[in-house]
């Protein structure tokens, strides 16, 4: 009898550890985390637009009134630039690294004149735009990349049906391309 | 003969059962440490962050969800009502007052799965900052409702119980250091048409 108190006394030991070890490794195992979501699109350097139903990745349009484009993006060989304009009630802007973690996120009243004009770039790709600034670049914001993969998810606000032609133009023409001077 | 291998294997199933069962359901009861409660309403400020805990980190890995960043907005669900009950869609409640400040707000039902609720397109499923109809005060009362209702209806269908999301865009809410009010619309049950 008391053998088998030990040995649960030992499983409920090992379920802890068990617990804990589950938890913090299920991040690199899932397989259905938002990145490798936005990977299975096969698009990358150019925002996607979602759709209302979930498709064979699971992403979607959460909300009925946001419409959400998403970029996966790498500035291993150069910096990123994302750029959109357009005049819609709102439009947010957010950077994700490859788990997820929020690096940069900006709206349309934090941004220059209310358009998109963003530079991610890796801290050497940084120093090199300020050396040589180019006169395209004069407007942009520039981030720096602590990785050198990640994705950005843009969404606009269609606060009615009227305004869903003009979002879905405002997602069509932002872009998500590798900088090229 | 058979003790010692008996005992082992008794170990080692409470080993994977406890550990296993215990995981998966602290991952599905929440979404991590860190939220804050407004009445019934429930936000996770952090859970994008690479500040955040392990079991948040866990949850938006498993759930594969596009979060919400810093500048864009705060997420708030509502599983319950003011008075702490499940929310049951065969109910029909009343969100009434107002939401914090943020420029925007959006608000729809979803299925106690965080699945969309797939109301009809010719129901109004959800309601924004701009097609709600307001008092002067300009306070609000939507009628969150299986069966329709005069002004602001939100519309349900009967799913069992079902879950509120309140999205702020552009809030200060999240990084509010209590110099702001902060008040969220209650949700008061009004009544149960079939129950």
């Amino acid at each position: 009898m008391r053998s088998a108190l030990f040995a649960i006394l030992v499983g409920l030991v090992g379920a802890a550890l068990l617990h804990i070890v589950i938890i913090l490794t299920l991040p690199q195992f899932t397989g259905r985390d938002a990145y490798s979501r936005v990977l299975g699109l096969y698009e990358m350097d150019s925002f996607f637009p979602l759709a209302s139903e979930p498709g064979p990745t699971g992403l979607a349009n959460d909300d009925p009134f946001l419409r959400v484009a998403v970029c996966g993006f790498s500035v291993d060989a150069g910096p990123a630039r994302f750029v959109a304009k357009g005049a819609i009630p709102f439009w947010s802007l957010v950077i994700y690294d490859v788990n997820s973690n929020e690096i940069f996120s900006m709206n349309d009243h934090t941004a220059v004149n209310g358009n998109l004009d963003l530079v991610m770039a890796t801290p050497i790709q940084l120093v090199d735009l300020r050396k040589t600034p180019s006169a395209s670049l004069a407007q942009s914001i520039m981030v720096e990349m602590p990785e050198e993969e990640g994705y950005a998810v843009l969404r606009a606000l269609a606060p009615t049906d009227s305004y869903e032609e003009t979002v879905r133009n405002f997602l069509a023409e932002s872009s998500c391309e590798p900088f090229r001077r | 003969m058979f003790r010692i291998p008996l005992l082992v294997a008794l170990a080692l199933t409470v080993a994977f059962g406890i550990g296993i069962v215990s995981s998966v359901s602290a991952l599905k009861a929440t979404v991590g440490f860190g939220a804050i409660a407004l009445g019934p309403w429930v936000a996770f400020p952090e859970a994008q962050t690479e500040n955040t805990d392990p079991y948040a980190k866990a949850h938006r890995a498993r759930a594969g969800k596009l979060l919400y960043g810093g500048a864009e907005g705060l997420q708030f669900t509502a599983a319950i009502d003011s008075t702490g009950e499940k929310l049951s869609s065969g109910c029909t409640y009343d969100i009434a007052g107002v939401t914090p400040p943020a420029r925007f707000w959006t608000l729809y039902a979803t299925t106690a799965n965080d699945q969309p609720m797939k109301t009809g397109p010719e129901l109004p499923a959800a309601t924004n900052a701009w097609t709600v109809l307001r008092k002067p005060d300009s306070s609000f009362v939507i009628h969150v409702s299986p069966v329709a209702q005069p002004d602001n209806w939100l519309a349900t269908r009967r799913v069992g119980a079902f879950k509120l999301v309140l999205t702020l865009l552009d809030t200060p809410t999240a990084g509010s250091s209590g110099l702001i009010d902060l008040t969220m619309p209650k949700i008061v049950k009004t009544g149960c048409p079939d129950a």
